[in-house]
């Protein structure tokens, strides 16, 4: 078992050390960046480009290499700049980062180190999404079991119904929606995520909506598949049989049903968990919550490399760590399967 | 009288009647009449020209089968008409040069419009077009010399502006204005304006003159409430404007910063004045020129009240701390130290004109491997940048130098940078260059504790993507008098990057004091008495390629001159957009008014917004000029503000008449249409509902009309965008583009230097060139005249900003060089370096200059004169007919350093050159750098 463990844990790292290094090759590999300008704007621009080790500079052109810019002074003066090649700026790159140098930001917050910035919103992101998760979970599950115990009545048609309706609206759309309905029209809620002077009660507020809209899908999420599973085995043999040997219907359901239709369910919140931190990408941005998702798009627009990478990290390495504990949970929960046995 | 005498006397008087009766017949005074068409008068019997009739519309004379007009106009008549409007305009254009020049252009002009009226098809009318211009343009003389127009008065520059306005109107290269980016905004009820009117460059002193009457109630933190509150997209995450390229770091330090020099609402309200800030007096010319009132050396009188002020972790240290007269030049050697990697500080160095301080060049290059902080003057010699700061008579002086000579207004804008507010060396030492403004690397001090503030404001908070707060300097010069506003709430509204309606809406929720109004909240808002218009600081425009598939493969094919592109990815340009005509035609197409009310903007033809000051000293915009007036005449004249559809559509006949007759297109017919499609690059995708559909629709409104393309022609306008909006920008830089969206931005107080960018050639314009046409440095291109020669667009524009040697019109180099340097066999270096000048330059001071090292740790890093090394030889040879030869050898056993050095670097070539006729003074520089060959 813990063989099987670290085995998992080993080529989660290796995969991650792929991943990133195709994402920073595959990056930089990209063309590089013009600068549109006045001559001094423009060897501004390209002296400070040289001084990160994006470009190189000389006075005369390189045999049968192209110049990412020429520039010409007034006086003739001719500066040529090539880029650094791809593979010396990774080397580069990943000799710092055995040193634990994941470099500082360049636009989004210059001269900050990119894992500050990432630690300072990775605390904000975890706590809406695992709040999320810990609110979609219960009442997934529960909307769920209901439909499936009142299955084929009204109660089950309108759950099922508005699950099917409210799973196909994304979160993004929902607040904006929401933010127009109770922010802006009524003044119920925060406009925006609360500011760290606000006082704690507006800041309990702030968390409703993103909380809400990101748990939603969840929450239609779990209840579908509760609510299959749990008709899948309410119809079983052996639950006729636990009937059959004089259990209450509430206590074949506990008992046998509900443990047995939790098995593919357990393992599915961790994945969820993946998916909502993707969806909070676009929804940090609209409610201006200070977060890695939202981050990350900036910082892929601003081209801050070093933030990039530290936040692809960070979302690589949930992935693929909450893969392992989804392995290792269907061992937990379900005794017959054994991780790693031959 | 005898009677034989009177009888002869009678018959003579009859024969002379009789011979009056006789002339009244002939050719001369007959109004021919050939209505036989047999090419002779019906009254007279005098041979005639054939009144040419094309009923069956063959394009051939129905009697004498000549080739006529059988265009898309209504008549040969109307298409003369427009062509000899065009003709006039240009004449109108020229103006007077002088009385012997004016009779000849009015006699070309005369011949021209004859020739016209006797043309019958359309390649005759433009072949009878371009002989009289190409006659009136012989007029003129080209200019040639070297010229400088830099120290003439505002008012002159005004006219010189609108000389360079109308050439390129007239040629299509401001493109087609949509709109300029004013518009509407709200101020919340507690908010006083410093006035109600808006004033162009200035706005309505909300912070300064304004003041807030009451709390906002969505505030939570009570010390905050009678903060005004304001938003950003995007927390630029420094305040750092010495190393910033945009400009959201300097909305956010300029409310911390001071300068010299700042501008003040007037007492009247409907303008500004300039006042002293930092500075204790007016600057004073150190070497002035009584004639031009300029000078290239000024100096100011230091204040000796100034105090810094922070709400930081240093307060204890530097809250309430004086400012030394050496803090005044910190912030130069910060921003020229190379090692610093200050974005500022290159653009600085490599500035030109005004807006370059001398020396700073030289300081930056020497500093390309010293470490970062403030470098002792001991190693790195800054005694030689034009700033300094002295005593003289028991006062303080700061004095500073800039590359071109100014008069005091100007001297006062180019050193009012807040760039330049006195820091002490000893605060850049305690919280390090790369912390300065900023956070530092672990975020354990902020931008709050990394400043120090002489400005309005001093920063109170800041939390990174959500807020930046400032609270009032109570040391700013004018706390007392201004800035009545006890502090600034900048919220970082993050989804106004994508969400248009996101401020409005912040607004309307009581979240912050003001708002633009997005067109769709207009009709509910444009009328409410918390609205307010305001002027905008761009025109947005339509982009032109008007380029010929020969002039664009020039430009930017395999070799070209702006650009190389590889020949599969050449742009296949529409040659309608080459036409004038159907330029022009585009221009009065699009009805900019509707489109104005429709989007929340303001309606213009206009190339620069009216914040554009042609005169700033007096607050003078360049939009209300005359020049200006008449050189947009032609867009505005019997139009609705440059709207036409009448216009629109005899413009789109013109064109198709001429392009047809030029071969572009070939008609094709009612089901099978020629497409003419213009493609649209805009900026971002919003754009296609937002401005394209509205471009779509009015051009192909006025042109897919039968009465106008006769079902012959389709134009086509389709959207394209990239995956941002400088897609777009590259498109147009690269020519890859039809029709291209984008404003650029320049100096809205040097107008004159911000139409550089119309220039097609690249270094003047600074690769910002977005519309293509023409060459502006071909004087034979089109006509354009100032004071009583012909130039090139590019000539007179950089006479007026720079000073120029002009060459037939054209811009010229002032000087050339060559040089043929070669390592001897022993390793010495010998060489020539040939330096041609044009007639009027005088040199001074030449020299090379090596930039070198031996060390790895570049400790012995130097720079040294080629003289200087012992047993060189250095001869500088002027042969008084333009050429300056300069011979020289170094001997390698001599000067190994500099043999090394030279082959890694060059030489650079060193001198100052002045023009006296044109009153140009360059102080020396490093002009080129030169290589040896192995």
């Amino acid at each position: 078992m813990w063989k099987y463990i670290l085995k998992r844990i080993g080529l989660a790292v290796v995969t991650a050390f792929i991943i990133l290094s195709l994402t920073f090759i595959f990056m930089k590999m990209l063309k590089p960046e013009r600068f549109v300008g006045t001559y001094s704007q423009r060897m501004a621009f390209y002296t400070s480009q040289e001084h990160s080790g994006y470009l190189v500079s000389t006075k005369t052109p390189r045999e049968g290499e192209t110049y990412v810019e020429k520039l010409t002074s007034k006086a003739g003066e001719e500066t040529y700049y090539y880029s650094v090649p791809v593979m010396e700026q990774y080397v580069h790159w990943l000799g710092n980062i055995l040193h634990w140098d994941w470099g500082v930001s360049k636009t989004i917050e210059p001269n900050v180190k990119a894992t500050v910035i990432i630690g300072e919103r990775l605390v904000t992101s975890m706590k809406i999404n695992i709040i999320s998760v810990l609110i979609s979970v219960p009442a997934g599950i529960a909307l769920g079991i209901w439909a499936a115990l009142k299955k084929n009545t009204m109660t089950d048609h309108v759950i099922s119904t508005m699950v099917m309706i409210f799973i196909s609206v994304p979160s993004f759309v929902l607040i904006t929606f929401l933010m127009l309905l109770l922010c802006y029209q009524n003044a119920v809620l925060p406009t925006q995520w609360p500011n760290p002077t606000d006082p704690t009660s507006q800041k309990v507020l702030g968390y409703i909506l993103p909380v809400f809209c990101l748990s939603f899908g969840s929450i239609c999420g779990y209840c579908r598949f509760t609510r299959a599973e749990l008709c899948e085995v309410m119809e079983s043999d052996y639950l006729l049989l636990a009937r059959a040997k004089g259990l209450t219907r509430n206590q074949s359901i506990t008992r046998h049903a509900l443990r047995n239709a939790m098995v593919p369910i357990f393992p599915s919140i961790l994945a969820e968990f993946i998916g909502i931190m993707g969806g909070s990408m676009v929804l940090e941005g609209l409610y201006g919550i200070p977060g890695i998702g939202g981050l990350f798009v900036n910082a892929l627009n601003a081209k801050d490399y070093n933030v990039l990478f530290v936040d692809m990290a960070i979302f690589t390495s949930v992935s693929l760590l909450a893969g392992v504990f989804l392995d290792i949970s269907y061992s937990i929960i379900d005794p017959r399967i054994r991780m790693g046995a031959k | 009288m005898k009677k034989s005498t009177r009888i002869l006397a009678l018959a003579l008087v009859l024969v002379m009647i009789a011979a009056a009766f006789v002339s009244c017949k002939d050719e001369k005074d007959c109004e021919h009449v050939d209505a036989d068409h047999d090419l002779k008068c019906d009254k007279c019997g005098a041979d005639v020209p054939c009144a040419h009739v094309d009923e069956n519309k063959d394009k051939k004379c129905d009697y004498c089968g000549a080739e006529v007009y059988g265009g898309y106009l209504e008549s040969i008549e109307d298409y003369r008409a427009y062509m000899k409007a065009d003709l006039k305009a240009l004449v109108e254009s020229i103006g007077s040069v002088s009385v012997d020049v004016d009779a000849k252009i009015k006699e070309a002009q005369t011949a021209g419009e004859t020739a016209i009226d006797a043309a019958y098809t359309t390649n005759d009318v433009q072949k009878a077009f371009s002989d009289a211009k190409k006659a009136i343009a012989d007029c003129i003389p080209l200019a040639n010399g070297v010229f400088s127009f830099t120290s003439k008065s505002a008012a002159e520059k005004t006219e010189i502006l609108g000389i360079l306005e109308a050439y390129a109107v007239r040629n299509g290269i401001t493109g087609i204005t949509m709109f300029e980016n004013g518009g509407y905004v709200m101020y919340n009820e507690r908010v006083t304006l410093g006035t109600e009117t808006y004033i162009p460059g200035y706005g309505f002193g909300v912070l300064a003159e304004g003041a807030l009457t009451g709390e906002l109630a969505s505030e939570n933190k009570a010390e905050w409430k009678r903060y005004y509150h304001t938003y950003e997209a995007a927390d630029p995450g420094t305040a750092n404007y010495l190393d910033s390229q945009g400009s959201d770091v300097g909305d956010v330090y300029g409310y911390i910063g001071g300068s010299y020099y700042t501008v003040f609402m007037n007492d009247t309200k409907d303008g500004y004045d300039w006042v002293k800030e930092l500075a204790a007096t007016e600057p004073q010319p150190m070497n002035l020129n009584e004639e031009t009132k300029q000078a290239t050396t000024w100096r100011f009188e230091l204040r000796t009240d100034l105090k810094y002020s922070t709400l930081g972790k240093y307060a204890d240290k530097y809250n309430n701390l004086a400012v030394q007269p050496e803090d005044y030049i910190t912030p130069f050697k910060l921003l020229l130290n190379q090692g610093n990697d200050y974005y500022r500080g290159g653009e600085l160095a490599n500035g030109s004109g005004a807006s370059y301080i001398v020396g700073a060049k030289e300081y930056y290059d020497a500093t390309k491997e010293a470490p970062k902080g403030i470098l002792d003057d001991s190693k790195y010699d800054f005694s030689k940048v034009g700033v300094k700061v002295y005593q003289e008579g028991g006062k303080w002086y700061f004095e500073f130098t800039l590359g071109a000579a100014v008069t005091e207004y100007y001297a006062k804008y180019y050193i009012s940078s807040s760039l330049y507010q006195p820091v002490p060396k000893s605060f850049i030492e305690l919280v390090g260059v790369d912390n300065f403004l900023q956070f530092s690397e672990d975020k354990s001090s902020t931008p709050v504790d990394n400043s120090l503030s002489l400005g309005a404001y001093i920063f109170e908070q800041w939390d990174s993507d959500q807020q930046i707060v400032y609270k009032k300097n109570p040391n700013y010069v004018y706390a007392s008098t201004k800035y009545a506003i006890e502090g600034i709430h900048l919220n970082i509204l993050k989804a106004a990057s994508t969400d248009k309606e996101a401020g409005i809406k912040e607004f309307l929720a009581g979240k912050i004091d003001a708002s633009g109004i997005p067109d769709t909240y207009l009709e509910q808002y444009s009328s409410d008495p918390r609205t307010r218009t305001t002027s905008g600081d761009s025109c947005f425009k339509l982009n032109m390629n008007a380029l010929d598939a020969e002039t664009w493969e020039k430009m930017f094919g395999e070799n070209g001159i702006v650009t190389q592109t590889p020949k599969d990815q050449y742009w296949t340009v529409e040659p309608a957009l080459n036409n004038g005509h159907f330029r022009q035609a585009l221009s009065y197409a699009f009805n900019r008014d509707e489109f104005a009310v429709a989007k929340g903007s303001i309606s213009s033809v206009n190339y620069l917004s009216s914040n554009y000051m042609s005169d700033p000293e007096n607050g003078i915009s360049y939009d209300m000029t005359d020049a200006h007036k008449k050189a947009v005449a032609s867009l505005l004249e019997d139009t609705q503000n440059g709207y036409s559809l009448e216009l629109a559509r005899d413009y789109f006949r013109m064109a198709l008449d001429e392009l047809e007759a030029s071969g572009a297109y070939q008609p094709g017919t009612p089901e099978n249409p020629t497409v003419i499609e213009l493609n649209i690059v805009w900026m971002y995708p919003t754009h296609e509902e937002g401005y394209h559909k509205y471009v779509k629709q009015y051009w192909e409104a006025a042109f897919n009309d039968e009465s106008v393309c006769g079902n012959k022609y389709k134009l086509d306008v389709t959207f394209a965008v990239g995956e941002d909006y400088m897609f777009a920008y590259d498109s147009m830089m690269l020519g890859q583009f039809d029709i291209g969206f984008g404003s650029i931005s320049g100096n809205s107080l040097d107008p004159l230097g911000f139409f550089e960018v119309l220039s097609s050639d690249q270094e003047i314009s600074g690769s910002f060139t977005l519309n293509w046409g023409l060459d502006t440095n071909d004087p034979l291109g089109d006509i354009l005249v100032y004071n009583g020669m012909r130039w090139s667009f590019d000539a007179l524009h950089q006479a007026s900003t720079a000073g120029a040697a002009v060459k037939d019109g054209a811009l010229d180099a002032m000087y050339t060089i060559d040089s043929d340097i070669k390592a001897g066999a022993d390793g010495s270096v010998e060489g020539t370096i040939t330096i041609k000048y044009m007639d009027g330059v005088k040199l001074n001071e030449v020299d090379g200059v090596i930039f070198g090292t031996n060390a790895d740790d570049y400790s012995d890093y130097n720079e040294v004169s080629v003289q200087s090394f012992e047993g060189t030889t250095w001869n500088v040879v002027d042969d008084g007919n333009g050429t300056i030869t300069v011979t020289f050898k170094v001997a390698a056993a001599d000067a190994k350093w500099f043999v090394d050095a030279a082959y890694a670097n060059g030489i650079d070539v060193y001198f100052g050159y002045d023009v006296a006729a044109a009153d140009i003074h360059v102080a020396p520089a490093y002009i080129k750098t030169v290589d040896i060959t192995k």
